[in-house]
């Protein structure tokens, strides 16, 4: 793919995946994270969450995988993202993005990305910088 | 009322923490957990590499500078989002430093109070004192 491959405009496919919770533990124990509401449902309610919960940086890492599927492995430049709603396990999420912008002189695509639910609610969104050869 | 903060603790580095080797295996683990498949995250060769939110992992052992806001301490708080700029990509054997600072205090008044962002900073470097990223990690604190 080359920058003339690609318009501003651009809608990547959306993937839906199921997160189960055991992917959500297997991510919390790569990760070294040790918070119990990423493992465990009732140590989640125990701080007022209606269950496990996959970590923000899960979500980071889904919508990185997303645009490197497209753009291929090692082009991802920048990701910022902001958490604004919980992502359930044992729940449908599906991974989009659509490109904004093009830079012909740093070879690099700008993009929308967002995570959303089985419902439609943007529960992660951030933008993305893609290199595109 | 506002949060008062001493404007002399933006951008000051307060902690650097080096951390040992990074294994093969724990790049092909954390990859696999995304469910990643691309070769050069999940199969050890000289391809190998971090997967690009690895970095994530890393963060100060300190969490805040001696002089933090105190009225923030002890309230509860969530991982409110993060930006990460990617440079040389880790690699099996690296040694990832993490300097820390706090790059930005603000507040937002939303329907349940004044909520309180803190901005820390980690840049990480590796044994060969190469940019590998820097992640703005933005904390929310509640009311």
């Amino acid at each position: 793919m080359t920058l003339d491959d690609v318009e501003e405009g651009d809608e990547l496919p959306s993937p839906e995946r199921l997160l189960s919770k055991d992917e959500v533990r297997a991510y919390a124990r790569a990760s070294g994270i040790a918070f119990p509401r990423f493992t465990d449902d009732e140590a989640a309610r125990r701080e007022g969450l209606p269950g496990m919960i996959a970590p923000g940086n899960m979500s980071l890492g889904l919508l990185a995988s997303h645009l490197e599927r497209w753009a291929g492995a090692g082009t991802l430049r920048r990701l910022g993202a902001t958490f604004r709603g919980l992502v359930i396990p044992d729940r449908v999420v599906r991974l989009c993005a659509v490109v904004t912008d093009k830079n012909h002189a740093a070879g690099t695509v700008e993009a929308d990305v967002w995570l959303e639910s089985d419902d439609g609610d943007r529960l992660v969104v951030g933008t993305a910088t893609i290199a595109v050869r | 009322m506002p949060l008062a903060v001493d404007r002399t603790l933006l951008g000051r580095v307060y902690d650097e923490t080096e951390f040992e080797p990074v294994t093969a295996g724990e790049l092909i683990a954390f990859s696999r957990a995304l469910g990643e498949t691309a070769p050069c995250y999940v199969e050890e060769g000289p391809d190998l590499r971090a997967h690009p939110t690895f970095c994530v992992r890393y963060r100060g052992r300190k969490g805040f500078p001696d002089d933090f806001p105190a009225a923030l301490l002890g309230r509860m708080s969530f991982d409110a989002g993060k930006d990460i700029a990617l440079a040389d990509p880790i690699r099996p054997g690296d040694a990832i430093r993490v300097a820390s600072s706090v790059h930005e205090v603000y507040e937002k008044t939303g329907r349940t109070g004044t909520m309180t962002f803190v901005v820390v900073r980690f840049v990480l470097t590796n044994q060969y004192g190469r940019p590998v990223a820097t992640i703005d990690n933005r904390m929310m604190y509640r009311p």
